[in-house]
């Protein structure tokens, strides 16, 4: 049986982990909303501050899972968690600034180039977990609970024990944000199907 | 068993497969010198459609792709509710919605041909295709649809060729894969499709088997390639042993090959790693340049052209060996009729991804 047991959600002013709110932004702080989280949970990756707005949701949502579940770091292989991410505008908030850069300053940016693919995010926590396995980025119209269900499926009956799948919409201020994982062989945790993930993504 | 065919090819090269396939076997390149496509007005080599002039050239891509596929198969499976198509792109129409790259072309194409299914979009750089057509065999072999509809669709846009000037990544010539005087990339656009099912019948002219392959990042960098081959190691690896297939049953290998220096080296280490130094093996990009999310389709396409007609292409632009590990890169066409063939990508985000064809 595959299991939820473990997910964050990353709106405009809160991080919860299992519905727990462990972070709300504060408005007046400096800098952004992103790197106030990174600081209160006090995680130490320096490279954070080089990625763009996607590959921060990414890294943080998917640290604070590991953190909630510590099972994950050492259960499994090393290509034995696959990823399966979506959303619905790509990388556009990084394309915007890409082509900002070279139309209105002076040159294109290589380090925000490298940014402009979805999937960049899932090379990042890849490279971070050290993990080998199956990576998938779609892009979809709007949060389709059917498409995780099915395709999650597919990869936990073909060689992946844990999937850990994400619903990353970062545009702008537009901040919506949920990554859940899926286990195999777990005793605790939601049913993997539509219904529970359409209830507990709150999209 | 899982079937592919329908296969087809639009490029600089033709808008028919035929044209493509009579271009290609005669070692024709569709990349030429383009006056003032870069960055600050610089003139560079592309494989440019310099005839496709719509105002929405994805859109107007993907729909001359699907016409070409339903006249090669039962015209009842395009509109059926066991069908899905997936479409494989980094940027879609990127120039007309930077916000929405793909909304609008999408939705368009499900209303002129009916489609019942929303189309899935994968975009994950240059895996896109080799991954979609995974994602296809998957779906069916899990009985969630019985026929996919792969296409694979990427344009040049200054967005793109910008941003490989900015990484230095473009070669000042046509790109020479696996050749010692490679220096980087040549940039292409196209489009190619194929239909995967699990019904033989439904094929017009005849179909392949698609054994289905498998993806695994390298963990290693998000825009350079692993030195060690990891990642493309362990995906062809998995892909081999999942089939049962042994390196030596392997008859060509169409590579990624993009003739960056760094990408060919990794290729080389990791295909001698799995025991395929001495497999013919081609990079097709001196053919079609790099088409980035289209690159896996297109190539694939392009495989099972030189399946049916038993003709294996020279990797176009190669001379000398220039990686450290000794490829049988191909320098001329063979004549040669492979049983079993190897497709592999690779790319940016640490993506590594293959799959296998069989003729029937």
């Amino acid at each position: 049986m595959s299991l939820i047991t473990t997910y964050c959600h990353l709106s405009a002013d809160q991080c919860s982990v299992n519905g727990k709110v462990v972070s709300t932004r504060e408005r007046s702080a400096a800098g952004s909303w992103f790197k106030q989280i990174y600081k209160e949970q006090e995680f130490v990756y320096p490279k954070f501050y080089k990625m763009d707005a996607l590959s921060q949701a990414g890294f943080l949502a998917s640290e604070l899972i590991k953190r909630a579940n510590q099972g994950i770091v050492n259960s499994y292989k090393d290509d034995e968690i696959a990823m399966l991410f979506a959303n619905q505008s790509s990388s556009a908030d990084t394309d915007l600034r890409f082509m900002h850069s070279y139309e209105h300053n002076g040159a294109p940016s290589p380090s925000l180039f490298v940014y402009t693919l979805p999937n960049i995010v899932l090379g990042e926590i890849a490279i971070i977990n050290k993990w080998y396995g199956e990576n998938m980025f779609a892009v979809l119209p709007k949060f389709a609970p059917g498409f995780f269900a099915d395709y999650g499926r597919i990869l936990l009956s073909t060689g992946a024990k844990a999937v850990l799948c994400g619903w990353l919409g970062v545009l702008g201020d537009h901040i919506e944000v949920f990554v859940w994982l899926v286990e195999n062989e777990s005793e605790n945790g939601l049913d993997f199907n539509k219904e529970n993930l359409l209830e507990l993504a709150g999209i | 068993m899982t079937y592919i065919g329908a296969e087809v090819i639009i490029s600089p090269l033709g808008r028919t497969t035929a044209q493509n396939w009579a271009a290609i076997s005669a070692n024709q390149s569709g990349i030429s010198l383009v006056k003032q496509a870069g960055f600050d007005n610089a003139d560079l080599y592309l494989s440019k459609m310099l005839d496709l002039v719509d105002d929405y050239k994805f859109e107007r891509l993907l729909s001359d792709a699907l016409t070409a596929v339903s006249e090669q198969i039962d015209p009842k499976i395009l509109t059926s509710q066991r069908t899905i198509v997936i479409i494989s792109s980094t940027k879609g129409e990127l120039d007309k919605d930077i916000n929405d790259p793909f909304g609008k072309s999408i939705a368009a194409l499900v209303e002129r041909f009916s489609l019942v299914n929303q189309p899935l979009v994968l975009s994950n750089a240059c895996i896109s295709g080799v991954l979609a057509i995974n994602a296809a065999s998957n779906f069916i072999q899990a009985k969630i649809y019985d026929h996919a509809i792969v296409i694979g669709c990427d344009l040049i846009s200054d967005f793109v060729v910008y941003g490989f000037q900015s990484l230095f990544a473009i070669s000042d010539k046509p790109c020479a894969p696996f050749d010692a005087s490679r220096n980087g990339i040549t940039m292409g656009e196209g489009c190619g499709a194929v239909v995967v099912s699990n019904t033989k019948e439904i094929f017009r002219n005849g179909a392949l088997q698609l054994l289905s392959g498998t993806s695994a990042n390298d963990a290693n960098h998000i825009s350079g390639p692993s030195r060690t081959g990891e990642g493309l190691f362990r995906s062809v690896r998995k892909t081999l042993e999942s089939n049962q297939i042994a390196p030596d049953e392997i008859d060509f290998v169409c590579a990624h090959g993009t003739a960056t220096v760094f990408n060919d080296e990794m290729e080389s280490i990791a295909f001698d790693r799995v025991g395929l130094t001495n497999v013919p093996l081609s990079s097709l990009k001196g053919y079609f340049g790099h088409t980035l999310g289209a690159a896996g389709v297109i190539e694939t396409t392009a495989s099972m052209q030189m399946m049916r007609h038993g003709t294996l292409l020279k990797s176009l632009g190669y001379h000398e060996s220039g990686t450290s590990k000794k490829l049988n890169v191909l320098a001329e066409n063979v004549s040669s009729r492979p049983e079993t063939i190897l497709k592999t990508a690779s790319g940016f985000g640490g993506g590594n991804a293959s799959l296998i064809i069989r003729s029937l």
